[in-house]
């Protein structure tokens, strides 16, 4: 558009350079004229292009491919351009191709699209299917499914179905999805939720309520980054229906629609609601997701069924999966009254997941009061072991000095020197308390028989890095 | 900002002394004054015929390189007379034409086309490219003559050729009978001014430039500078006859 308004521009423009040089101007005829001209020249332009792009000479093919992109306004030069690509070797094919998408104007579309649809070579298919994802539309997607379906250009293909604008587009991908294949069928629904559109959700409602196990998991996926409240009904209904896997994955994408997604503040009251009109078992079902969202109406009704013998233990379970250490009072109270293992075990491992969480809810100081508190009611050696790893998170020198007494005692010194390392790794802390982590550092390299921890520790003292992505 | 004279005498007497290594703390009043001076021409005047002084004194080269960095931001056609005096001495001649440059007008253009009738070897060259930097149309006809001097006199008044867009130099550029680098610096310089006319609307004299180029090439180059060349020409003649797209 920026194109033509320019050459439109430049017309009138000289219009009015010949107006003002007394020229009398018929606008209609005097344009004509130049039109002409321009189109003389502009044509013998387009026989120069066109030799270049054919020739076998690279870099003048380059000159001519370039000013396929850059230059020759207007879609019947865009056509002729793309008429060369059928008799062109493949790597020129690549070359203007990728011209034709920069250019950006959609006369290329038949030319390319026969290209997308039948090319044998995969650089040229695939280029092709980038022209697509940038001239096309809806019409285009069709070719692109089809692509999917080709393991070369598959990645491409996916990626343009995620690329490609226009009115319909995303409607177009659902409705292939509603006839593919079941494996063609989970990445258009995966290209839906990519696409990021509210348009798409028909599709990835319709995705949670198929046959095939992946399609379903790839709408739950798409719902879990998409949903919102709108979405919650019947992401609820299929959560209850489900089970396994897609239960896991549902509860997690319930979760999202109401801790994370656009509308969380409208989605946890439904959810809410629609707990307190459920029959029981839909109610057992509910309640530890509803505790995963940490919700104050939520802790009303876990301490209702705390208070019920018969309710006590799915009211337990439920507040174990509280998101935060607000609740730590609570578990520790109800530690402390219980003498039923099980409740002991359950209570005792919300403890330990929650006590060192790095959010804001606590100070370091208070996680680590309570790390200390939960680790003096533990008994078994894999409690301690899971809370003295997961103190780590708290990075304070006072849970080095927690930690490093632990060393001492052989059952529990191999995940005490993780949490040294770990401690170490954060250079602002070790570097304020160098004297205190080269002792505790030592005493690692003489524990330890982890190999990556003695690399750590060794860098560590001697004030190096140690890059994590790396690790593999 | 009033300007404190005693501050800036002291200043001008510490630059009459002054020289690299020494603390230049004192000079501070003159950098004042060059911009508490914005706006005054009297006063700015008499800063301008004080810091010409220093060229003209017996001044260190620094003190002379301060006072042409000075004039380059003050200076007037009035400086020019003494900064141009410092263009054929050897240790002062290009922060001269770093002042003159900056300066510029026909006056300092004057003296650097005179600098380069009577001044040799490196210092020349510096005069053909402080030409070259203002575009200075009226040396053509004397980088046109240098296009045949020795290699790197011939070779510098090639390459400001190409940065004086005018028919004259495009003239005396196509005219040259000249080979190697001069005769590659040539053309490159033929592609400049054709990119300069193209670029200025002027896509007839654009083309025909191009197209001379790429006859004088050939359809089978010499070698791979000359391929660059005619690969070059043949980019311009397309985009020169394209007249649907802006240059």
């Amino acid at each position: 558009m920026s194109c033509f308004n320019s050459f439109a521009m430049r017309r009138l423009a000289k219009v009015a350079f010949l107006t003002c040089l007394g020229v009398a101007v018929n606008a209609c005829g005097d344009l004509s004229a130049i039109e002409l001209t321009e189109t003389a020249s502009s044509q013998k332009a387009w026989t120069d292009v066109a030799d270049l792009v054919r020739s076998a000479d690279a870099d003048l093919r380059a000159v001519g491919i370039d000013r396929v992109r850059e230059g020759l306004v207007g879609e019947s030069f865009t056509r002729q351009a793309a008429d060369l690509l059928s008799a062109l070797p493949a790597d020129a094919q690549v070359a203007l191709l990728a011209a034709l998408a920069g250019r950006g104007d959609p006369a290329a579309v038949p030319a390319v699209g026969r290209l997308a649809d039948a090319a044998t070579d995969p650089a040229v298919r695939g280029s092709a299917l980038k022209a697509l994802a940038t001239l096309g539309g809806a019409a285009e997607v069709p070719i692109l499914v089809k692509a999917l379906a080709v393991e070369p250009v598959k990645a491409t293909a996916r990626k343009a179905l995620v690329e490609i604008r226009g009115d319909g587009v995303t409607s177009a991908i659902a409705a292939a999805a509603g006839a593919a294949d079941p494996g063609v069928r989970a990445l258009l629904v995966d290209a839906l939720t990519d696409r990021r559109e509210r348009a798409a959700m028909p599709g990835l409602l319709a995705a949670i309520g198929d046959a095939d196990g992946g399609v379903r998991q790839a709408g739950i996926r798409g719902l879990t980054r998409l949903g919102g409240p709108d979405e919650l009904t019947v992401l609820v209904d299929e959560f209850l229906k489900s089970s396994g896997d897609d239960r896991k994955a549902l509860e997690q994408a319930v979760v999202g629609v109401c801790s994370v997604n656009r509308g969380k503040e409208r989605a946890t009251p439904l959810l809410l609601a629609r707990f307190t009109a459920a029959a029981d078992d839909a109610r057992d079902a509910l309640l530890p997701v509803l505790a995963r969202l940490g919700d104050p109406q939520t802790m009303r009704v876990i301490d209702g069924m705390i208070a019920d013998p018969i309710q006590r233990r799915r009211g337990l379970e439920a507040l174990a999966k509280w998101p935060d250490a607000t609740v730590a009072d609570r578990l520790l109270d109800l530690f402390s009254k219980t003498t039923e293992e099980g409740e002991k075990a359950l209570l005792l491992g919300a403890l330990i997941r929650v006590s060192p969480l790095p959010d804001n809810k606590l100070n370091d100081s208070q996680k680590l009061e309570l790390v200390k508190r939960t680790m003096g009611l533990c008994q078994r050696n894999e409690d301690k072991v899971k809370l003295i790893e997961r103190a780590n998170a708290i990075r304070t020198i006072e849970t080095l000095r927690f930690v490093v007494p632990f060393l001492d005692q052989p059952e529990l010194a191999e995940p005490a020197c993780l949490s040294v390392v770990e401690l170490a790794h954060h250079q602002k802390l070790r570097d304020a308390n160098k004297a205190e982590f080269t002792t505790a550092l030592d005493k690692v390299l003489g524990i330890t028989k982890n190999e990556e921890l003695v690399e750590r520790a060794t860098r560590y003292k001697a004030g190096q890095t140690w890059d994590r992505n790396k690790k593999s | 900002m009033a300007i404190d004279s005693k501050n800036l005498d002291d200043s001008f007497a510490a630059l009459a002394a002054f020289d690299w290594g020494k603390d230049a703390a004192p000079l501070a009043a003159i950098d004042a004054a060059v911009i508490a001076t914005r706006g005054d021409a009297a006063l700015r005047a008499d800063l301008e015929k004080r810091l010409g002084a220093v060229l003209s004194s017996a001044a260190s080269r620094a003190a002379k390189d301060y006072a042409c960095r000075k004039l380059s931001i003050i200076g007037t056609a009035a400086s020019v007379p003494v900064a141009a005096a410092l263009l054929s001495d050897a240790d002062n001649s290009h922060m001269a034409r770093y002042a003159l440059q900056r300066i510029g007008g026909p006056e300092a253009r004057t003296a650097l086309r005179k600098a380069l009738e009577t001044v040799g070897g490196e210092l020349a060259i510096g005069m053909i490219s402080s030409l070259a930097d203002l575009a200075d149309a009226g040396s053509v006809p004397q980088l046109a003559k240098l296009l045949t001097a020795d290699g790197p006199l011939a070779l510098a008044a090639a390459r400001a050729l190409g940065r004086i867009p005018t028919s004259e130099s495009a003239a005396a550029l196509a005219g040259a009978k000249v080979g190697g680098e001069v005769g590659r610096a040539v053309k490159d310089s033929q592609l400049s001014i054709a990119e300069s006319r193209l670029a200025a609307g002027d896509r007839a004299g654009a083309l025909a430039l191009y197209e001379a180029v790429s006859k004088e090439v050939g359809e089978v180059p010499a070698g791979h500078r000359d391929r660059d060349v005619r690969v070059a020409a043949i980019r311009g003649m397309v985009v020169t006859r394209d007249e649907t797209s802006s240059t």
